[in-house]
């Protein structure tokens, strides 16, 4: 009901910045990361804030949000100019940031979460239950959203989680609601549901700021464009000047090659994997395929597939109940990580922040992790061909750092994802499997991380690459295979692998 | 003309290039030098503790007398000391070195008082067979304790917890609470030699300490157990056999406890089930001080060895100026508590400005 009214009550058409900050500049030591950026929010607008990692997006972000002082420049929030923001009057001023995150209390209901920090804010000393739940009850019914209220938001998929953290943001009257990286852990039907919410946060006069590396979806969904690089103002605009190829030009300074490049994979010799009838219930089943050397192969569905798990199970994280692995013609059994390193399988994870990287250690030390009995000489290490290695691989993936003594939690998403990607190559597998090889990446490493894959395979390794990217799926791969619920539903290749058709076999 | 101008531009591209070099250098210098922080302040430490006695009793504390007493108290501390820091490596704890070491310390006098109540010649010739069995003890409570953390998957410090009541209960029941009396000579001569102004039982640390340092750096087995501890599911993803590396770890924790209580029997020929009762604390205090991070990943050899060797100078010192225990105790905590506030400080200050400068560096090549 109250929707309708706030729907009458704003218009979306109209020009008048909500919140504008102008000409900010922010340095750190003596680094410039933001050189007098401007960023005008309009009501009822989403604003995609787009640019590669470090050009100043999460710093303009933390400023908006009263986290980081600027040294000069202004926020103008309805016609009032405030040299800074502080968190708490950010929030007052209804500025809501969800960050990736989501910052939600896992072990509370959705109720609880959605209503406990205004009570906070309100200096509200007892909690009452009962009150909570109406008021709860109330964003999420004027949202028509299907959240169940009393469920532990633990127990959540991502995707309502992040329903939950949006309705939290609402009650506390947000104005202005920025999301960082919003749509990267959604499939694709739910984005779609998330678009669809956030026509709805339009219609009540909110203005939306999307910071995301995906480009089409931004695109998708946003009216304004900002893009930013090494801390400077590129371009900003409506969103209809823009294209998918324009902004990752805007983004990277340099044009974006997306297109197709595939080499011929060895057909003519014995596969180097062949996957029969693999089956674990509950999470794939009768999974057949083979993977011939100088292949890339991709490995699509939407989250929850199992897609992840078939991968999983190669590697040993998971036990497949039944069905054949064969690797190099040889029949072997894969009952943990150790059999699949031995057997010549590495593994690029999902979550390489705590699956695949040491963050405290350097970068050296990450480099080597995987391929230690290699580097044994009379049972101690040989500091000699340590070295050699990691310089080898510094050099070859060019991981942008100081030093390789540099710890990993200092580089840049691209960068660490090619320490995870060293760390393998440092041990010579005959087959690689890389799961979202390029989330949470840059453009420009992105391509650069494409280009690996492809050199890798042209000198005979043999690559699977599980992603949801459909644009990567079509620039790598020479086969493509969809996963429906747990078994292969579709095999696109050579020249029937385009996005249209990816796309339309993981909905179907 | 054009030659000029590639001459320029050759020149200018190779200055850029050994600018680049430089910086480089002088980067990997910093984070060593981060990497080594906890050494540093720990040998400052050392020779302030040093320093600031010498001034107040520079007679009594230079005599060549106290200086042997902190050499020969300090090696059973410290081996404990590596014992603990080794389990800290891997983001655990072992709170039952003290009693392996007793336990160790018993077997070894019992076993040579019963053998020499029949015949005292042939328990003497036992001698290195005798410590041999003393130091299987020490391995096999190491065993148990690495077995419950690595296979059954107990939390190191629960686990370590309930052996140490155990191996404690042993040795009491043992004992029936009384010390024993009686060692091998052999070990009793060791424990008064000494080699050119040094105590056998010193060089015995050193030497110790040399070996662990050996494993833990120069090893496959050693920098798997500083993975470990730095994240243990990334370690697992990279195919580091979890439970061999934890139970390795765990059996040198107590071989190292077990040679502890070898020193025990050698420096005083008794053995009992509650000496040493607050070492276990001690030795935490001492890890932590030099620089070994609870939370597991990081510590150095050396860095627990200054830190044993402070800790035992502030002791004897405070002996000298006539300071109880308790207030030694006191002093303990406070040292302990002033480091880590210290840490706190320079490490939030080092998180906020490292990735900054590793960005400045980055943003230049990458346009």
């Amino acid at each position: 009901m109250s929707s309708e009214e706030a729907s009458g009550s704003s218009g979306t058409g109209d020009a008048v910045p909500i919140l504008e900050a102008r000409n900010i500049v922010k340095t750190y030591g003596g680094v410039t990361a933001l050189h007098g950026v401007t960023l005008r929010l309009t009501a009822g607008h989403v604003h995609a804030l787009a640019g590669e990692n470090g050009c100043g997006k999460s710093t303009l972000i933390k400023i908006i949000s009263g986290a980081e002082r600027p040294d000069s420049g202004e926020i103008v929030i309805n016609g009032v100019s405030h040299a800074h923001m502080t968190p708490k009057g950010a929030i007052q001023q209804g500025i809501q940031v969800i960050y990736q995150d989501f910052s939600l209390f896992p072990g509370l209901t959705v109720a609880e979460n959605i209503v406990l920090t205004s009570a906070v804010a309100e200096k509200r000393t007892l909690y009452s239950r009962r009150q909570s739940r109406p008021a709860a009850q109330q964003i999420v019914d004027d949202l028509g959203l299907s959240l169940d209220l009393d469920q532990e938001v633990e127990r959540l998929s991502v995707a309502d989680k992040q329903l939950t953290a949006i309705c939290r943001a609402l009650i506390n009257d947000a104005r202005v609601i920025i999301m960082d990286e919003p749509t990267t852990a959604l499939t694709h039907s739910e984005v779609q549901r998330l678009f669809a919410l956030v026509s709805t946060l339009r219609a009540r006069g909110v203005a939306l700021v999307f910071v995301s590396h995906k480009l089409e979806e931004a695109l998708q969904v946003a009216q304004d464009v900002t893009i930013l690089r090494n801390g400077e103002l590129i371009i900003s605009g409506p969103a209809t000047d823009f294209d998918r190829r324009s902004i990752s030009h805007y983004m990277t300074g340099r044009d974006v090659d997306e297109s197709r490049l595939v080499n011929p994979p060895r057909y003519d010799r014995d596969p180097v994997l062949s996957v029969q009838d693999l089956t674990l219930p509950g999470a794939f089943e009768n999974i057949s395929f083979d993977l011939h050397a100088g292949e890339i192969l991709g490995l699509t569905g939407l989250l929850g597939s199992g897609r992840s798990e078939i991968a999983e199970a190669l590697f040993g994280v998971l036990r497949a109940e039944s069905g054949r692995t064969i690797v190099d013609g040889k029949a072997t059994t894969i009952h943990g990580i150790r059999d699949a390193i031995d057997a010549g399988i590495g593994y690029v994870p999902e979550d390489r922040l705590t699956q695949g990287l040491f963050l405290d250690k350097s970068i050296a030390d990450n480099v080597i992790a995987s391929s230690l009995e290699r580097h044994r000489r009379r049972g101690l290490l040989d500091a000699r061909t340590i070295a050699a290695t990691i310089t080898e691989q510094f050099q070859r993936l060019r991981i942008k750092a100081p030093n390789v003594e540099a710890p990993v939690r200092s580089l840049s998403g691209g960068n660490a994802q090619r320490v995870v990607l060293a760390k393998w190559l440092a041990n010579g597998p005959k087959i690689l499997m890389l799961n979202g090889p390029t989330v949470g990446v840059d453009v420009g490493s992105k391509e650069e991380i494409l280009t690996i894959l492809r050199a890798q395979a042209a000198a005979g390794m043999g690559i699977i690459v599980i992603s949801d990217d459909v644009p990567e799926l079509v620039s790598v791969c020479n086969r493509v295979l969809v996963v429906q619920q747990g078994r292969i539903s579709a095999t696109y290749s050579g020249d029937d692998i385009t996005p249209e058709a990816i796309q339309e076999g993981m909905a179907a | 003309m054009t030659d000029q101008k590639t001459d320029e531009s050759v020149t200018r591209s190779t200055v850029r290039e050994s600018n680049r070099r430089v910086d480089s250098a002088v980067m990997g210098a910093i984070s060593r030098f981060h990497l080594q922080h906890g050494v540093v302040r720990m040998l400052v430490l050392t020779l302030l503790a040093f320093a600031i006695f010498t001034a107040v009793k520079p007679r009594v504390f230079l005599n060549p007398l106290n200086l042997q007493n902190i050499a020969i108290a300090a090696p059973e501390i410290g081996l404990l000391a590596l014992a603990i820091m080794l389990t800290m490596l891997t983001g655990g704890i072992d709170l039952s070195i003290v009693a392996i070491a007793n336990l160790t310390a018993i077997t070894i006098s019992s076993l040579y008082t019963a053998i020499g109540a029949t015949d005292a010649g042939l328990a003497e010739s036992l001698a290195p067979v005798i410590v041999l069995v003393g130091l299987a003890v020490g391995a096999v409570g190491g065993y148990v304790n690495g077995l419950l953390v690595s296979r059954v998957g107990i939390t190191p410090i629960l686990a370590t917890l309930g052996t140490m009541q155990i191996f404690n209960g042993i040795a009491i029941t043992w004992t029936g609470g009384k010390t024993l009396y009686g060692a091998p000579a052999m070990l009793t001569t060791f424990g008064r030699t000494v080699i050119a102004g040094i105590p056998a039982l010193f060089l015995v640390l050193v030497a110790a300490a040399i070996v662990l340092a050996v494993v833990i750096n120069k090893t496959a087995l050693g920098a798997t157990i500083r993975l470990q501890g730095a994240n243990p599911v990334a370690a697992r993803f990279s195919g580091i056999r979890t439970d061999r590396t934890l139970t390795s770890t765990y059996v040198m924790s107590g071989l190292l406890a077990g040679l502890a209580g070898i020193l025990f029997v050698s420096r005083n020929p008794t053995a009992s089930a509650d000496y040493g009762s607050s070492y276990v604390l001690l030795v935490i205090v001492i890890a932590v001080l030099g620089g070994t991070n609870p939370n597991g990943g990081f510590g150095t050899v050396l860095g627990v060895i200054l830190a044993t060797l402070t800790l035992q100078i502030v002791s004897s010192g405070f002996n000298i100026i006539r300071l109880s225990s308790y207030d030694y105790a006191i002093a303990q905590g406070a040292i302990l508590i002033i480091i880590m506030v210290i840490d706190q400080v320079t490490s939030g200050r080092r998180r906020r400005t490292v990735p900054k400068i590793s960005d400045a560096l980055a943003t230049p090549t990458e346009s």
